[in-house]
């Protein structure tokens, strides 16, 4: 089981770089707040599987702020792109 | 049996994965590829974090963190997904050629500039849907 554990984290890594590219190239910022949307949820599950290859439970406390916070970003982001924060 | 579910839930989970990160490099506009990131995430995120639950069972501490991760991302991030989306359309992004439905702007001729058209950071500018997205009135 450890061996999918580690192959799943890196194979969500593999992704978030495939989503590194829109977020490099999105042609307006709400594509890249997309794509940076997506990639905290791959970050997070990357961590949850790692922490279960690598045994740590304490790596699962940061997964669960990834998961809690990376929302407040995209939300702060729609907010700023209405032009309701200023 | 067991071990067959956790790799049956996440083969699934990275199915989805992987397709939903091609959809958001391929598809055409930001609305499309607000679809595909929600796709990634409910289809692609949730089968493998329940895989991973099956794993180690559901009341060991693994378990029961991935569970309340698995909550936090079912309930939050359709609530993200809809809150970018309006504001992508509330800002303007341009939708795609090929567009076929634009229920809020049927009425209206093309909508004006609004207050806010001067501030235009990067291409985000609101420029509103350009005719030829409308669909012809029949």
């Amino acid at each position: 089981m450890h061996e999918l554990y580690i192959v799943l984290a890196i194979s969500e890594l593999v992704v978030g770089g495939l989503l590194l590219v829109r977020l490099a190239i999105g042609p307006t910022t709400s594509d890249r707040v997309v794509a940076l949307n997506t990639l905290s949820t791959q970050a997070t599950l990357s961590l949850l599987f790692f922490a279960a290859f690598a045994g740590r439970t304490s790596y699962l406390d940061v997964a669960i702020w990834l998961a809690s916070f990376s929302y407040l970003g995209t939300f702060v982001w729609a907010r700023l792109l209405e032009r309701e924060l200023l | 049996m067991r071990e067959g579910l956790t790799i049956a839930l996440c083969a699934v989970g990275l199915t989805f994965t992987l397709s939903g990160a091609i959809g958001i490099l391929r598809m055409p506009d930001v609305y499309c590829r607000i679809q595909c990131s929600s796709k990634t995430i409910t289809m692609g995120a949730l089968p493998a974090l329940l895989g991973l639950v099956v794993a180690e069972g559901p009341f060991t501490a693994y378990g029961g963190r991935v569970l309340v991760v698995v909550l936090l991302l079912a309930v939050v991030n359709p609530a993200a997904s809809h809150a970018l989306a309006r504001a992508a359309y509330k800002v303007g992004v341009p939708m795609w050629a090929g567009t076929v439905a634009d229920e809020p702007h049927e009425d209206e001729p093309v909508a004006a500039g609004s207050e806010w058209s001067e501030g235009s950071e990067g291409s985000d500018a609101a420029v509103p849907p350009a005719a030829g997205n409308r669909p012809e009135e029949v």
